[in-house]
């Protein structure tokens, strides 16, 4: 038989430290006496029996009298002290709440299921080796003999005019083959999905609607199945309703069988077809790729070695829909970190000098006989209280950073509503804060460990200096990020777009399944609806564009040959009417603008941007030069050159551009803009009547001012900057109230010696010189290791964000002057203390 | 209407068995932990057998509610020469026992009108 003694003396640690101090010897001993009584083998094992039951039945309880016990005296011990003990815990809170915040909005975009089934094994395919635009037994046969996907799906998205029994409406369809829902493993959440041949050309006119379209044109009635929709003039039956939250890809409202059906629906213009695939059981998406990457090189070898943007390559779908917003979640919960560590070390300093100051009683209650243990766990109970406080309000912060995370979800994710209330979420926050109290309510109970007065009061004041200058590092490096991201953003707000954004409405029209077919009745419809634009009192221009700047659109890019033989590549096409310009508030650097009747003219005419006359080497000279469309044989003249406008927006650059006049050959939706006297959105409404008048079934959208797109546009930036603004400046408030703090105590343990230097002749101004000097070396040496990391994060912030400003020398020292400044301040304002000193009475103090 | 101001014995009432037990043992003299447990045991005929959490759990409640007190440090004549801790009963752990006595009392008593009850064996 195991050492039994030796067993039950091990199994006595589960009670707490004061009652194993009182009675542990006691335990023990009565447990050999009992053990020395006890008859055979029989009567050994009953007697452990109940002395685990024993133990099992009262150690929970002594455990929770002791801790009530440490609450209470913890309670009693703070209430006089309540302002700095508010103060950390609300640090704290709003550290742990923006952690949490930070780490719900990671959880849903990288660890939360996505509203498909096994998601880690779903991957998405540029470009595609064969895809939906290879038909669809070239598809069919290319996905059964496919070495490393065991089912893979075609669709393409555009957006569509739907019709029928109500004002017509535009909405995001997906085209897919019918195995796209069995791929996902998504069932219908009425109705059914797809049957496999319903992707055969002739049988496609069915569809499945999302839940959230459901509710918006159907109002929710049960029995929708068999309904039919209009989309772009063609009929389809309603055959099933998604399950709420899903609407992939990004959005989408109509799913319907017909991307290998080239009749079903006119595929015109930019079109992409994409490939998902779900990956062969055991197969690792790394080895799916070298397989990938390896077909794609033999079938294709061009598209390997294309530009970043454009080469061939599987993603993890996962990643594909997080996108951009990670790297953004992963620089917020770095910066949420650093303000993290730095409320704690605030904590630290609270415990720090209130055991400090219990000192003297922690001596006397060891000296009574309290082990070490007891003193720690009281300590560590402290610490936990003041964490755990910490914590509530942290989830409320959490609940409040999570509300604002949302409105800067990418779309493909604005479904997965991000939560608090999620257990990876509460289990993050709880362990957090259990961390926390453990590392810092442990560092005062070990430096209780060795009551040696003299030689702990040197290891408070290092512990101290140690807790300044790792704020002024965190703080400093948050500063610098603060600054830089501050100061990119500035710059984006500064970039010229090439355009005068306010007092503009814009609209889009689509004419897709509506009556108006032929090039000369779009044209009609066009004209007619810019002429109604116009009639609208206080509208001073207006002109129409297939693709506007900001609108988030997918453009295609052609090469384009200049007359003199040269050769200029990703050229972006654009379609726009006479006034566009004019109306966008875009300048006419040389040339004409288009007139009416530009089909009169002998030959026909385009308008370049200015990158398009300056990659072409030319500048405003180009007018007058003639191009090859890439479309047609036929040669055009360029009749003028205009400025420059960022299509996608200030964070990338303008692309070159070629218009021709619409006149020439509409498009199949245009966004009209117009340029009115007086705030743009008063006159949203009077200009999307004026277009509905023209002709009620064609569908108008995104009625918006051009402010607005860029308002859009500049949201997801505008929060990142905001959010590390503000990470940064508590940084700051938690660093001057660490200084203040430190300064503080200090003033109060030096009072005797200042007493002396005073009765000696010192000035008041020369101890608060003193103090102040003092206070700030740690500062000095934190800035020191600070300005390393914010090099170094700096680096990293610039591989991240597109265009970010570099921490350069200038914020550095901006970052260094404003800390120094503040802590300057702090320790001042700790110090006006002293001149309440009394050299006499403090020659008194012990 | 005037409130019953509840006096510090009745506080403490009904005492636990285990509690009961101890202090009526303590009535007799001075004690430690183990001859409690064990004088508990031989008297109930085994039925009370104190495990050491539960048995110092209440030597713990009843020093902080001052039923008892420690009255020092000394060996054990009867079973070898090792120190012991040996508590004894204060003046109010006297008037909780009791009390205590005289609520069960009074509860048998009524419990005797109503119902029953057999002869002791």
């Amino acid at each position: 038989m195991p050492d039994l003694p030796k067993l039950y003396s091990w199994l006595l640690k589960l009670y707490p430290a004061g009652f194993r101090e009182e009675y542990q010897a006691a335990m023990d001993r009565q447990f050999r006496d009992e053990y020395r009584e006890a008859r055979g083998r029989a009567g050994r094992l009953r007697l452990l029996l109940n002395a685990g039951w024993d133990l099992i039945t009262t150690a929970p309880a002594e455990t929770a009298r002791e801790l009530t016990q440490d609450l209470k005296y913890c309670i009693r011990l703070y209430r006089g002290r309540s302002a700095s003990a508010a103060f950390a815990v609300a640090a704290l809170g709003l550290a742990i709440g923006a952690s949490t915040g930070v780490f719900s909005v990671l959880n849903a975009l990288l660890l939360r299921s996505l509203p498909f089934s096994d998601p880690a094994q779903l991957v998405e395919l540029w470009k595609s080796p064969v895809g939906a635009g290879n038909g669809r037994a070239a598809f069919t046969a290319w996905q059964a003999r496919n070495p490393y996907l065991r089912s893979a799906a075609a669709f393409s998205a555009s957006e569509m005019n739907l019709t029928g029994q109500r004002d017509a409406m535009r909405v995001k369809v997906a085209e897919t083959s019918a195995n796209f829902f069995e791929l996902l493993g998504t069932k219908a959440s009425g109705g059914r999905t797809f049957t496999p041949d319903e992707d055969l050309p002739g049988h496609t006119g069915v569809a499945v609607i999302s839940h959230s379209l459901w509710q918006q044109w159907f109002g929710g009635v049960p029995g929708v199945t068999g309904a039919s929709l209009v989309l772009n003039g063609a009929p389809v039956t309603v055959i099933g309703v998604a399950p709420p939250r899903f609407d992939y890809p990004g959005n989408t409202g109509i799913w319907i069988p017909s991307v290998f059906d080239f009749e079903m629906t006119p595929k015109r213009g930019a079109f992409l077809f994409q490939t998902i695939g779900r990956l062969k059981p055991g197969i690792y998406i790394d080895q799916a790729r070298r397989l990938f990457d390896a077909e794609v090189r033999r079938s294709d070898p061009r598209s390997v070695s294309a530009g970043e943007p454009n080469r061939a390559r599987m993603v993890s779908l996962r990643n594909q829909l997080a996108g951009s917003v990670r790297e953004a979640s992963w620089i917020l919960a770095g910066m949420v970190l650093f303000v993290l560590l730095t409320a704690c070390a605030n904590v630290a300093q609270l415990l720090l000098s209130r055991t400090m100051e219990r000192r003297q009683e922690l001596e006397i209650r060891a000296a009574l006989g309290a082990s070490p243990a007891r003193l720690a766990q009281q300590l560590i109970t402290e610490a936990t209280a003041l964490t755990a406080a910490g914590a509530a309000i942290g989830l409320i912060v959490a609940h409040w950073a999570a509300v604002v995370a949302t409105s800067v979800a990418p779309p493909q994710l604005a479904a997965q509503a991000y939560t608090v209330l999620d257990w990876r979420v509460l289990g993050f926050s709880a362990g957090l804060a259990l961390s926390i109290a453990v590392v810092f309510g442990g560092m005062p109970a070990w430096l209780v460990g060795g009551l040696h007065p003299s030689g702990q009061i040197t290891r408070t004041r290092r512990m101290r200096a140690g807790l300044v200058a790792l704020q002024a590092a965190l703080t400093l490096t948050l500063l610098t990020s603060a600054v830089a991201m501050g100061r990119t953003f500035l710059r984006l707000l500064d970039t010229d777009l090439g355009l005068r954004p306010a007092n503009v409405v814009t609209l889009s029209a689509s004419l897709q399944g509506t009556r108006y077919r032929s090039g000369a009745a779009q044209w009609q419809y066009y004209s007619e609806a810019l002429n109604r634009l116009r009639a609208v009192p206080g509208v001073e221009a207006a002109g129409a564009v297939s693709h506007l700047p900001l609108a988030n659109d997918v453009y295609m890019a052609n090469a384009v040959k200049l007359d003199s033989g040269q050769t200029v590549p990703q050229i972006v096409m654009n379609a726009a009417t006479p006034d566009y310009f004019r109306a966008l508030g875009t300048a006419l650097l040389a040339g004409r603008d288009f007139g009416l009747g530009e089909l009169r003219h002998a030959e026909p005419a385009v308008i370049v941007n200015e990158a398009f006359a300056q990659t072409a080497g030319l500048g405003t000279a180009i007018v007058g030069r003639r191009i090859t469309a890439p479309w047609s044989d036929r040669k055009y003249l360029i009749v003028g050159v205009v400025a420059t406008t960022r299509l996608a927006g200030p964070t990338h650059a303008g692309a070159p551009q070629i218009y021709w006049p619409v006149e020439e050959e509409p498009p199949p939706a245009l966004t009209l803009v117009a340029r009115v006297h007086g705030q743009a959105d008063k006159f949203l409404a009077a200009c999307e009547h004026a277009l509905r008048a023209v002709d009620s079934e064609v569908a108008v959208y995104d009625v918006k001012t051009l402010d607005q797109r860029l308002a859009d546009v500049l949201a997801r930036p505008r929060f990142y900057t905001t959010a590390t603004l503000f990470l940064a400046a508590l940084a700051v408030l938690l660093a001057a109230i660490g200084t203040y703090g430190a300064a503080a105590y200090s003033v109060a343990r030096r009072k005797r010696e200042m007493g002396l230097r005073m009765a000696l002749g010192a000035s008041y101004l020369r101890i608060r010189h003193m103090i102040v000097r003092d206070s700030l070396a740690p500062i000095g040496v934190g800035m020191a290791a600070g300005i390393a990391s914010a090099v170094a994060s700096g680096r990293y912030l610039e591989s991240l964000v597109v265009d970010a400003h570099p921490v350069d020398r200038w914020t550095c020292t901006a970052g260094a002057g404003l800390l120094l400044l503040a802590g300057l301040a702090a320790a001042w304002s700790a110090t006006t203390r002293v001149l309440t000193i009394d050299p006499a009475d403090a020659l008194r103090v012990q | 209407m005037p409130r019953v101001k509840a006096s510090p014995v009745d506080r403490l009432l009904p005492l636990s068995l285990p509690i009961f037990h101890m202090l009526l043992e303590l009535t007799e003299g001075e004690r430690h932990g183990y001859a409690l447990k064990r004088s508990i045991l031989s008297r109930t005929q085994g039925k009370l057998n104190l495990g050491s959490g539960a048995l110092y759990g209440s030597i713990n409640r009843m020093l902080e509610e001052g039923l008892i007190e420690e009255s020092g440090e000394r060996p054990d004549p009867h079973l070898d020469d090792e120190r012991r801790r040996y508590y004894r009963i204060t003046t109010l752990g006297r008037r909780a026992i009791q009390a205590e006595a005289v609520r069960l009392r009074d509860l048998v008593r009524l419990a005797e009108s109503r119902v029953q009850l057999p002869e002791p064996a």
